[in-house]
């Protein structure tokens, strides 16, 4: 049977001992103490890292150094509607969001951009927020109603700061529930405007490493909850901490590199497809997909 | 827990500041908090004629920045919170220029009225507990939000009883506007906000809050509504302390604390300062100088405590007095680069096409993001 967040709401699991995330921390610091050292930050002009740098700098430190974020899309678009619609379920009592409600929550919020792009594409717009629109009735379902015991909080923000404040990892939990002082133990919610891969539960990991070292307890899972119905459970346990703490060392390592002046490392992947910095790259360029046509022709 | 200790420890070596903090108070600590004084040996020796001594030199520095504006009523109403505060110090050029939008407050909205709701949500909370003679329970945020709504909402209506009376607030009075006008996004937003800074104060505090808690800034019994001091009656000057929460009563001997809640710390400017400024504004509007200042992080979980000394006074006394100076200059000259102090916050100053530093800081700026360099 499939687990949704119902389920972990209904019988959370017993999150692991806190005992190791005080080891996990002094080893982040001497990991970022050393690429200190090489990378040349302060606290005054620190390495800020966030999910999606950490991510880029393992993927392919070329595209995490790029300039150029691509084009943000309709699908972008839709992503952050949904996005706001699964907010906006998590703190309202309503049972059903739809897309102007969360074009307003979030115009409210203070983000007006998808609100003037709606209104530049006019009638050619319809397309996309029935697209949104499906993505939502999907996605929503599972967070609105959650009991307020669970403290429902949307972008809650948690920061760590590594070798005296010269390294931060910072970012905003879609929504996270329970964790102290509820009693109740903490789960992470992420949500995906997109479609599901495997590397997103890295992002889960991450924020539930952070969280433990802002908390001093080990949220009990993190759920990722996906635009095209998937969603992902995963009850941590000390490895999962321990190679999320991997990753972000060995993160702060690329970047220490890079900003010591060490030419990027270009690693072609599945990512090369919407990278754009691909007409630049040769191996981006010359990446193929597995099972391509192309790349097995003469 | 140290043996005389009430307060969060500096731990060495677990520097956690956000930015900018050149001082040794940026340190996190997961130590409790209590609320007893410190030591008479450890506090200031005499709060109230600190403060009074406080009062005097601010007034005597801010006529003297009146002085040089070109007519007794060119400076129009100064009003000294902690965000002119920062503002007028990270660049003087940029804050002139903020003249063209008035300085005024620009009218509440979501992102402005979260602390504000928050507070008030909570002091509301705690207020019924009182009137229905229990402890509080732990407040679920989002429901201690929609209780504080309602209540508002009721104010203006015949009471059953039932509704314990809520103190109007400015915020309280948009948020009442807000649903007049059926706006739910903008309440949803509001609730999002406010609901939180209510879970982080309460995370980072802990449940209960500490003995000796009184929410400042906020409407209601159970708390303090404001706190601000004016120079004399026919000052144009307004100086208001930004602090979420006080522990400990105030009495002659001082040995309160002030709290000083952060959401996020990134945004927000080294700690030491903003624990100078409220210090000295509360010192100001309260006529006692507090014994130290707690600061919270709600995205970093850190409580550091600044013991208020005269040279933290002094520093926000400075503060102050910078935001009078700087709006004196601007009745004559707004924007003006030549004292431009550049920095990140050049990457959303409306000025920067008229800056040359701002500028010649972009072009190092844009080279690296984040710590990284661009390519």
């Amino acid at each position: 049977m499939v687990e949704g967040l119902g389920d972990v709401l209904a019988r959370p699991p017993q999150p692991p001992p806190p005992d190791g995330v005080a080891a996990l921390r002094t080893a982040l610091d001497d990991g970022a103490r050393a690429a200190r050292a090489v990378g040349g930050w302060s606290q005054d002009e620190p390495l800020r890292l966030s999910k999606h740098l950490v991510t880029g700098l393992l993927r392919c430190p070329r595209r995490a150094l790029s300039d150029d974020h691509g084009v943000g899309g309709d699908d972008v678009l839709v992503g952050w509607v949904v996005d706001a619609a699964a907010k906006l379920a998590a703190v309202s009592p309503r049972r059903h969001v739809t897309v102007d409600a969360a074009v307003a929550f979030l115009t409210a919020l203070g983000d007006g951009t998808v609100a003037d792009h709606l209104a530049d594409l006019g009638a050619a717009a319809e397309g996309l927020t029935s697209d949104a629109a499906a993505r939502i009735d999907r996605l929503t379902a599972s967070l609105a109603g959650v009991d307020a015991g669970w403290w429902p909080r949307v972008e809650d923000p948690v920061r760590v700061a590594l070798a005296g404040g010269a390294v931060t990892v910072a970012g905003r939990i879609d929504v996270l529930l329970g964790g102290p002082p509820t009693g109740r133990p903490g789960v992470i919610v992420e949500v995906k405007g997109g479609r599901w891969y495997d590397g997103m539960r890295a992002d889960g990991h991450l924020y539930a490493l952070l969280v433990a070292l802002r908390d001093g307890e080990v949220p009990a899972s993190a759920v990722t909850i996906v635009s095209d119905g998937t969603t992902h459970v995963e009850h941590m346990r000390p490895a999962l901490l321990e190679h999320a703490a991997e990753r972000l060392d060995e993160a702060m390592r690329v970047a220490a590199r890079l900003a010591a002046g060490e030419p990027p490392a270009m690693l072609p992947g599945a990512h090369c497809g919407h990278c754009p910095v691909r007409p630049d790259c040769p191996a981006g360029r010359a990446w193929r997909p597995p099972g391509d046509v192309a790349a097995s022709a003469p | 827990m140290p043996s005389g200790g009430n307060r969060s420890r500096p731990i060495e070596g677990e520097a956690i500041s956000s930015r900018s903090g050149t001082d040794d108070l940026d340190v996190a600590s997961r130590e409790p908090i209590a609320s007893e004084p410190r030591t008479l040996s450890q506090r200031a020796s005499d709060p109230v004629g600190t403060a009074d001594r406080l009062r005097a030199e601010a007034a005597r520095q801010i006529a003297e920045a009146l002085a040089g504006a070109p007519s007794p009523g060119a400076v129009g109403d100064v009003y000294v919170g902690w965000v002119a505060a920062r503002e007028a110090a990270a660049c003087p050029a940029r804050y002139r220029g903020d003249g063209e939008h008035g300085w005024g407050f620009p009218g509440w909205s979501p992102p402005l009225a979260g602390g504000a709701c928050g507070r008030a949500a909570l002091a509301h909370h705690i207020a019924e507990a009182d009137r229905a003679g229990r402890p509080a329970t732990l407040p679920m945020p989002l429901d201690a939000i929609r209780v504080w709504m309602r209540a508002l909402r009721a104010l203006g209506e015949t009471g059953d009883g039932r509704t314990p009376p809520v103190e109007r607030s400015g915020v309280g009075e948009w948020v009442c506007e807000v649903w007049e006008a059926g706006d739910s996004a903008t309440l949803a937003a509001v609730a999002a906000l406010a609901g939180r800074w209510l879970a982080g104060f309460v995370r980072v505090l802990g449940w209960p809050l500490p003995p000796g808690l009184t929410l400042l800034n906020a409407p209601g019994p159970a708390a303090v509504s404001t706190l601000r001091w004016r120079p004399d009656k026919a000052s144009p000057v307004t100086v208001a302390c930004g602090a979420d929460a006080r522990l400990g009563r105030v009495t002659g001997a001082g040995g309160f604390a002030l709290v000083v809640h952060r959401v996020t710390t990134g945004d927000d400017d080294a700690l030491r300062d903003r624990a100078a400024f409220e210090a000295a504004a509360a010192a100001l509007a309260i006529g006692v100088a507090p014994d130290s200042v707690l600061t919270t992080g709600g995205d970093t979980g850190e409580r550091v405590t600044a013991p208020v000394d005269d040279d933290l006074l002094a520093l926000g006394t400075e503060r102050i007095v910078a935001v009078v100076a700087q709006r004196v200059v601007a009745v004559e000259r707004g924007f003006d680069p030549t004292d431009a102090t550049p920095s990140g916050a050049c990457r959303h100053c409306d000025h920067l096409v008229d800056c040359p530093p701002g500028e010649a800081w972009m072009r190092v700026a844009e080279r690296w993001r984040s710590g990284l360099p661009v390519l």
